[in-house]
């Protein structure tokens, strides 16, 4: 399934609200974009996940390549995941790179 | 500026593919700019096609003929551009002449998986019944082995400070009872860390991991219809990849990552994992069992073949790996240098190990390169290697294991004699005197410690505790073989009655000799190993042979955490016991003592005098150190009485500013255990019928 991506640059943040799946075809693209924001500079980093139904391996770890770049003290959020890719970011020791919320408003 | 590879240009077009020669290292399949390097060597093989398949496909996405002018020496290799490596299954035709006799098996229309596989798909679900219409079952798959190891690094515990606690993935947390969320996998296990920690044990040894495939001769119960199946695993279908039904996220390919993320769990905690391997045969059995991989790409070199072209039966199963051979020697460490590296495994336990130093005739070699080369190897300089010596051709070598040095070996002499002392048999005081120290008989000759002894009374193979202080006969009928696997020497006594019972002295006794074991077991120096549950009185029901079972006669019932509290509280206390007295865990045969008293001495009910006869029942000993980094004594005083009836000790006397603290009693039901906070003043103690009781020294209170 195709994946479209739409940025909207806040204050303090970046959001990227993704809509469709995340794999080896398009976590290229995932990567693009995040790469494209200076994420060295970047204190806030949020991923809305709410119309993302899969998230491969490809697709984690572009997410966390993306942590990995910006400052140590930075947050990068997942908003609104699926119980399903919570729980593979959690069994595989993924998630320790990211704080998960189910919505935009508790953040 | 970043400069671009000159060799990384594709040079021609196989099949609609562009390729071009590959590197032979490494073997197996590997990442360059772009596309993926594949290699696979075949000594006797003469063409080569990889196969490629999208996920799950049947049909083949294409063939590539591997060209002849990319072979160097046996190795074919390739790269494909423009994969799509998260969704690729590959496997490999090989050519070659089908001459049983001279011990080739080639067939170009088998796809074979890919020995160096570092992720398997084909049974990605625990259980779920394959498609066996399917061509190619076991598919090889890319790994992303990228991971945030977070400075992980191997822990490194001193072998004799190892408390070693043996587990089955599935069965450790499949249960309900277990109350972890990912039930039955390493996520499960992770889950119970917290549980591992406080239990004391720091190092868990998993039973097989690497892939296999619980269908393997899976049938169905005579009786009752039950599915039985391959349940424990020692049967590899590949060794570079862990077990996909094992893991929540295999459904998905992540096995890699969530075993990872177990290790660096389990290290945060301070817990080594330790892999139990299985290098003695493989899953492909014998001439009529299947050709996954080596049958199809070098029979004749993989396996030890009689004259005939048939395979040699060494471990029982039907086939034995040609373990001395220097290309599988190769790839036995390879493998095992992947998973030190790789995965920061802390070391392994190698199954039926004696294989491991034959010939390609199966004749055994007093200098097996194999086994050597382990023992030196500088990756694995780090890694617990650890055998069981023995296999199921009749050799025994605990105690004449060919160590090198370096191999520790699972002590099948402390295993029965603590049994056979435990249960009071006659002529038993000289052997477990021996088998406390470490085993000095078997292991002092050629300079090896007594950490090389692996100290266990229960494991996999055999009753669990509970079940050897239940039973006198195995009852394996779950099996569907009318009871006739499973061995028959297993040394237990059933207290009185065979079985469940309602009479609470059977009870009371059988509670008493699960403790007497651990107590016997946790005080001895060498390496204790403990099997999962047996901290709470785990049981199969008088199964001593679960190798088919995947039910909860297999699984273990947390609720007995709770119902057995007592014993799971003397068990912690004795492993914390153990920790906090380095005089227990001496790695020395030569080991001077304290400044006050020998390293280990033996007493009877007098001390210093012991009545060595076959009809003796009572033995204690005395270990003694200095502690470390301090003037004070460490001295631990273990009283055992196997007798029916009580029998009073007389308690060494300490040096001049030293007491007594008793920390143990299983003769008391009710308190067998307490913090050595009171000084016991008594001369001596009456220790009770079937009892042990544990002292420890102190500085007296002035």
């Amino acid at each position: 399934m195709a994946l479209t991506i739409d940025v909207v640059k806040g204050d303090v943040h970046v959001t990227l609200v993704l809509n469709g799946d995340v794999d080896t075809k398009t976590a290229p693209d995932l990567l693009g974009h995040l790469t494209s924001l200076e994420l060295h500079a970047l204190e806030q980093l949020r991923l809305d996940l709410i119309e993302v139904d899969f998230v491969s391996s490809a697709g984690l770890r572009a997410i966390v390549f993306a942590k990995q770049k910006m400052p140590h003290s930075s947050r990068l959020y997942l908003i609104g995941p699926s119980s399903e890719i919570v729980e593979t970011i959690t069994k595989t020791g993924l998630a320790q790179a990211v704080v998960i919320v189910e919505s935009e408003a508790e953040i | 500026m970043d400069l671009e590879r000159i060799d990384n240009i594709p040079t021609d077009t196989i099949a609609g593919f562009r390729v071009r020669p590959g590197k032979p290292l490494p073997f197996g399949v590997s990442s360059v700019p772009g596309g993926l390097n594949f290699s696979v060597y075949t000594s006797a093989g003469t063409a080569c096609t990889l196969v490629l398949f999208s996920r799950s496909e049947s049909a083949p996405l294409g063939e590539i003929k591997v060209p002849d002018h990319y072979r160097i020496g046996d190795v074919y290799s390739i790269v494909v551009y423009d994969l799509d490596y998260e969704d690729l299954e590959y496997g490999f035709k090989i050519d070659g002449p089908f001459d049983p006799v001279q011990g080739h098996r080639f067939n170009p229309d088998n796809i074979l998986m890919d020995p160096y596989a570092r992720v398997m798909s084909g049974r990605d679900e625990w259980g779920v019944e394959p498609d066996w219409s399917k061509p190619y079952q076991y598919r090889s798959r890319v790994a992303f082995d990228d991971f945030d190891w977070e400075g992980d690094t191997p822990l490194e515990i001193n072998d004799a400070d190892l408390v070693i606690y043996e587990l089955h993935v599935r069965s450790f947390t499949k249960s309900d009872s277990s109350g972890v969320k990912f039930k039955g996998t390493y996520a499960g296990i992770a889950e119970k860390i917290p549980y591992l920690k406080s239990l004391g044990v720091n190092a868990v040894e998993l039973m097989p991991i690497f892939e296999f495939d619980e269908f393997e001769n899976s049938r169905t119960h005579p009786d009752t219809g039950e599915k039985l199946f391959n349940y424990w695993g020692y049967s590899t279908v590949a060794f570079f990849a862990p077990k996909a039904g094992f893991a929540a996220t295999g459904k998905f390919g992540m096995q890699v990552d969530e075993f990872k993320q177990l290790v660096k769990k389990l290290h945060q905690e301070g817990i080594e994992i330790i892999l139990d391997v299985v290098f003695n045969h493989t899953a492909e059995g014998n001439e009529r069992g299947p050709s996954i991989s080596f049958k199809g790409l070098d029979n004749k070199i993989y396996y030890m073949l009689t004259p005939e072209g048939y395979y040699f039966n060494f471990s029982g199963t039907g086939n034995t790996l040609n373990c001395n051979n220097p290309v599988v020697r190769n790839l036995v460490l390879d493998c095992l240098r992947y998973w030190a590296s790789e995965y920061h495994i802390d070391g392994f336990r190698f199954d039926l190990a004696s294989i491991l130093g034959r010939d390609p005739w199966g004749a055994p070699l007093s200098n097996p390169p194999l086994l050597e080369a382990l023992a030196f190897d500088p990756i694995l300089s780090s890694c617990k290697l650890i055998a069981e010596a023995w296999d199921a051709g009749g050799l025994y070598q605990v105690g004449t294991f060919p160590a090198f040095g370096r191999w520790s070996e699972w002590n099948g002499k402390y295993r029965d004699t603590a049994r056979r002392y435990l249960k009071g048999d006659s002529d038993q005081v000289g052997e477990m005197a021996q088998r406390v120290q470490g085993s000095p008989d078997l292991y002092q000759w050629n300079g090896r410690s007594p950490a090389t002894s692996i100290n266990f009374i229960t494991c996999h193979d055999g009753f669990t505790l509970a079940d050897l202080v239940s039973f006198n006969e195995k009852h394996n009928e779950a099996n569907g073989e009318n009871n006739c696997d499973g061995g028959d020497d297993n040394h237990s006594w059933n207290c009185g009655a065979e079985g469940w019972t309602e009479d609470e002295g059977i009870k009371a006794l059988r509670t008493r000799q699960s403790m007497n074991a651990l107590s016997m077991l946790l005080t001895s120096r060498g390496t204790p190993m403990l099997l999962m549950g047996d901290e709470f009185g785990r049981s199969q029901h008088g199964n001593n042979n679960a190798y088919c079972l995947d039910s909860p006669i297999s699984w273990v019932d947390w609720t007995l955490l709770t119902s057995n509290k007592l014993l799971f509280d003397y068990t912690q206390a004795l492993v914390n016991f153990r920790h906090q007295h380095p005089c227990l865990r001496i790695n020395r045969f030569d080991h001077p003592g304290s400044s006050h008293l020998p390293s280990c001495s033996f007493h009877g009910t007098s001390p210093w005098q012991v009545d060595w006869s076959a009809e003796s029942r009572q033995l204690a000993w005395l270990m003694s150190c200095d502690k470390p980094d301090s003037k004070l004594m460490d001295a631990v005083y273990v009283a055992t009485n196997t007798a029916h009836y009580a029998t009073w000790f007389d308690l060494p006397s300490l040096p001049q500013g030293y007491g007594w603290h008793l920390c143990f009693n299983t003769g008391d039901a009710s308190t067998p255990h307490h913090a050595p906070t009171t000084p016991y003043n008594e001369h001596g103690i009456l220790v009770g019928e079937r009892s042990v009781v544990i002292f420890s020294a102190s500085p007296s209170e002035t």
